[in-house]
């Protein structure tokens, strides 16, 4: 591990202990009793400390820029921290941008993805078409939008916006882009399973990054909560929920482990895809372990836990469900049938 | 909080390389039909087979040359092992010897051992069995009730041994006996012994399997006569060894490859253009495979760095077999069977019902699941 990355972590860690309080995630939450996201700016307190920090302004790989595999450790701590902010977004949409050769801005930018029948199109320098669901989507000035055959990147603070949000309070708002400039565009023939694979990849390792806090989450929980005389985690039952959590949560890492170093040398959409479907599936399993090792504590309001469970039903649907990614690798497998299917998981094929 | 980490290993290009010389070989061999690829090579034994891929170097690689060893990496052993699994090659025989008893020869082993022992192991001639179940013990190994008792120039065994695979094949059993105190002495006055079969006072009973088959064994032990530099890591560390030897057990392919050749051929039964669920079905199974991949070669890459990973290898046994337990499950969702179902006629529906019968027992040897999850919740500071 470099000490570069140990230096940014730690700054992250700090940054979230000083600033990620219960009460701004409270207020950051949509899905809040009080209407929480009202208060638009809740998080912008957040945000301004990791940009003074220098941690919103890497993955362009500019030369005093952390390294790919620094910049996803930062997005596997902010998932571990379960944080309001738009910042795997930005991350990775920097490094798309840089690899466009399109000078990135500052702030933050989202990816605005179209969904299958809502392709969005170009012409006369404008784009039209709705999105659904793009993170952050009013917090975020800038936007990569992907159409048949190009990247964009677009300014979105005009554009016409419909609020929403995920399962987890985050901002998935729906963005109108007939009133938003583009402002540069790059020629890609895979534009857009480029930006659903960065995406797909960027959550995949948010989610590593929460189930380590679920197990974090449990280990002290199940050390504390005391029941028939002793700690419930001195209970077998339990010390077996909690083994296969540990499973899940490493495997999760792993699979995304794998989709990270595979995105350093080229070619990645089928390890995004592994790790995706990987992790996804292990958030729903880490999600219901936490909720039945919790009791009734884990399914209040009060208690956090709910702020990294509901962010690992959310983020295992974005950018792919497993059942997508898993259909992807189904068809690449059998259409190379039984005879490379070893050479496949060996990576020896060309698989894009 | 305790965490575990795979760290991430590199390939070297000599692992890279041999895998397309291994895989060539096997390809070879079965074009030359000299076998037909089989669900769990764990079942299929060829002491000819074994013995060309001793001649090979491919086993012991990573054991001192002066034992017959290739002095190569653990890596390069890894890929070895998948390969032969992947190809569901009949790599029964050599496997325990190679896999477990040799490395354990080696770290613990007396001179006399390693140098009689170790190079006919490399050379695909020399097999192993592991006698630690009892009758009376399973999980529990620490109760064992055989013994060995002092004699002059060695140790005499009485007991006896169940579940013992291919002891009536191997040359060697390893036995884990009790040296000194009493069975409610648990863990102290265990001690390992290298066992001659052909040793008078040995009997060998075969006990088949549900299906019919014959894998494990009950051995009986007569006052077995056993030299003295045939105890493994001297008197009373039995139960030392056998907790080192888990890590080079249960983290490998073999725990996670078992059913691979049937996944493969559901592949081909399904044809090249599947319906989205048997997609994803065939998806999810490749998925897992790539990930326990990963963190296998992870383990054989602290292996590598003399580290003894036993509870991560715990962690990727579970895994991997709940993996190998589900793939028949899976290939049922995927196909059909009857009426009129696929494959009657290419021997798919033999493959499905053999290593549906087999894989109930994957989650049983070596450790069971309960047993692994156990040590996981020790590893994570429960117990
Ligand atoms: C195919 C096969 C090959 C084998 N080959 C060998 C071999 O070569 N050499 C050898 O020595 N042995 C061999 N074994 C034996 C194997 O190691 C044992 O079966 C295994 O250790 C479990 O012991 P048991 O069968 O007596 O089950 P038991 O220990 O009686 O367990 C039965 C059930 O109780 C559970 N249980 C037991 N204790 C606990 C506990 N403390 N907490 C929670 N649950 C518990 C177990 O998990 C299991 O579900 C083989 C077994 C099989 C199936």
């Amino acid at each position: 591990m470099s000490d570069m990355r140990d230096e940014m972590l730690r700054t992250l860690d700090r940054i979230v202990e000083d600033t990620a309080t219960t009460a701004l995630r409270e207020a950051a939450d949509e899905k809040a009793s009080g209407g929480g996201g009202a208060k638009g700016d809740a998080t912008a307190a957040l945000w301004a400390a990791l940009e003074e920090a220098g941690i919103t302004a890497i993955g362009g790989g500019g030369e005093d820029d952390v390294s790919f595999a620094d910049a996803m450790e930062l997005v596997r701590r902010a998932g571990y921290h379960a944080l309001p902010v738009p910042l795997a977004e930005t991350i990775i949409a920097r490094r798309m941008l840089a690899r466009a050769r399109i000078t990135a801005p500052e702030g933050a930018i989202t990816l605005a993805v179209p969904g299958a029948g809502e392709l969005p199109r170009e012409g006369g320098g404008m784009l039209t078409g709705v999105i659904q669901s793009v993170p952050y989507g009013r917090a975020a000035a800038h936007a990569v939008v992907a159409t048949e055959g190009k990247l964009h990147l677009v300014a979105i603070h005009d554009a016409m916006m419909t609020r929403g949000t995920n399962m987890a309070g985050e901002p998935r708002d729906v963005i109108d882009l007939s009133r938003a400039k583009v402002l540069a565009s790059a020629a890609s023939p895979t534009a857009i399973a480029d930006l659903e694979a960065e995406g797909a990849l960027v959550r995949a390792v948010a989610l590593s990054g929460a189930l380590s806090a679920c197990l974090d989450h449990c280990l002290t929980w199940v050390g504390d909560r005391v029941q028939f005389g002793k700690p419930i985690g001195k209970h077998q039952a339990v010390q077996h929920l909690l083994a296969q959590l540990a499973e899940e949560t490493a495997a999760a890492g792993a699979a995304a482990d794998l989709a990270i170093e595979a995105a350093m040398v080229g070619p990645r959409r089928f390890e995004v895809a592994i790790a995706k479907a990987r992790a996804g599936e292990a958030a729903g399993k880490a999600a219901n372990i936490a909720h039945a090792t919790f009791g009734a504590m884990g399914f209040t309001r009060e208690h956090i836990l709910h702020y990294t469970t509901r962010r690992l039903w959310a983020w295992r649907n974005e950018f792919g469900s497993e059942v997508y990614w898993q259909a992807e690798i189904g068809r690449i497998a059998a259409r190379g049938g039984a005879r490379k299917l070893w050479p496949l998981l060996t990576g020896e094929l060309e698989r894009d | 909080m305790p965490q575990f980490s795979f760290e991430p290993v590199v390939m070297p290009p000599e692992a890279l390389k041999l895998r397309q010389e291994v895989r060539a070989f096997l390809a070879d061999e079965i074009q030359k039909g000299s076998f037909t690829p089989a669900v769990g090579s764990m079942v299929e034994g060829d002491e000819a087979f074994s013995q060309k891929i001793g001649a090979k170097g491919w086993l012991g690689m990573t054991w001192p040359k002066q034992y017959g060893g290739g002095e190569r990496s653990s890596l390069e052993r890894y890929v070895v092992v998948e390969e032969l699994l992947a190809a569901g090659a009949p790599s029964l025989c050599h496997w325990i010897a190679e896999r477990q008893s040799g490395p354990q020869i080696l770290r613990h082993g007396s001179e006399r051992a390693k140098t009689t022992i170790l190079p006919e192991i490399a050379a695909g001639r020399c097999y192993f069995a592991i006698g630690m179940s009892e009758p009376d013990t399973g999980s529990d190994l620490a109760s064992v009730k055989s013994r060995a008792v002092k004699t002059d120039g060695g140790w005499r065994i009485t007991g006896r041994k169940v579940w013992t695979s291919f002891a009536h094949r191997a040359h060697y059993v390893i036995a884990l006996v009790r040296t000194s105190g009493t069975p409610d002495q648990r863990h102290y006055g265990l001690s390992q012994f290298i066992v001659d079969m052909k040793t008078p006072g040995i009997t060998v009973r075969p006990i088949y399997n549900l299906y019919g088959g014959h894998d494990f064994n009950e051995v009986t032990f007569d006052d077995v006569l056993v030299p003295d530099d045939m105890i493994v890591g001297g008197e009373g560390r039995g139960w030392e060894m056998v907790v080192g030897e888990l890590a080079f057990e249960r983290s490998g392919p073999d725990r996670f490859m078992s059913s691979y050749p049937l996944l493969a051929e559901a592949v081909d039964e399904m044809g090249p253009d599947p319906e989205r669920m048997q997609a994803a079905e065939l998806g999810r199974a490749v998925a897992h495979l790539a990930t326990l991949r990963r963190m296998s070669a992870s383990i054989a890459g602290m292996l590598n760095d003399g580290k003894s990973p036993v509870t991560e290898a715990a962690l990727v046994k579970d895994l991997g077999t709940t993996l190998e337990q589900e793939i028949p499950e899976i290939v049922r969702r995927i196909l059909p069977v009857e009426p009129r179902g696929v494959g009657s006629d290419n021997g798919y529906v033999d493959l499905q019902q053999l290593a549906q019968m087999q894989c109930v027992s994957y989650s049983i040897r070596g450790g069971t699941r309960e047993i692994l999850r156990g040590m996981i919740a020790r590893g994570l500071g429960l117990r």
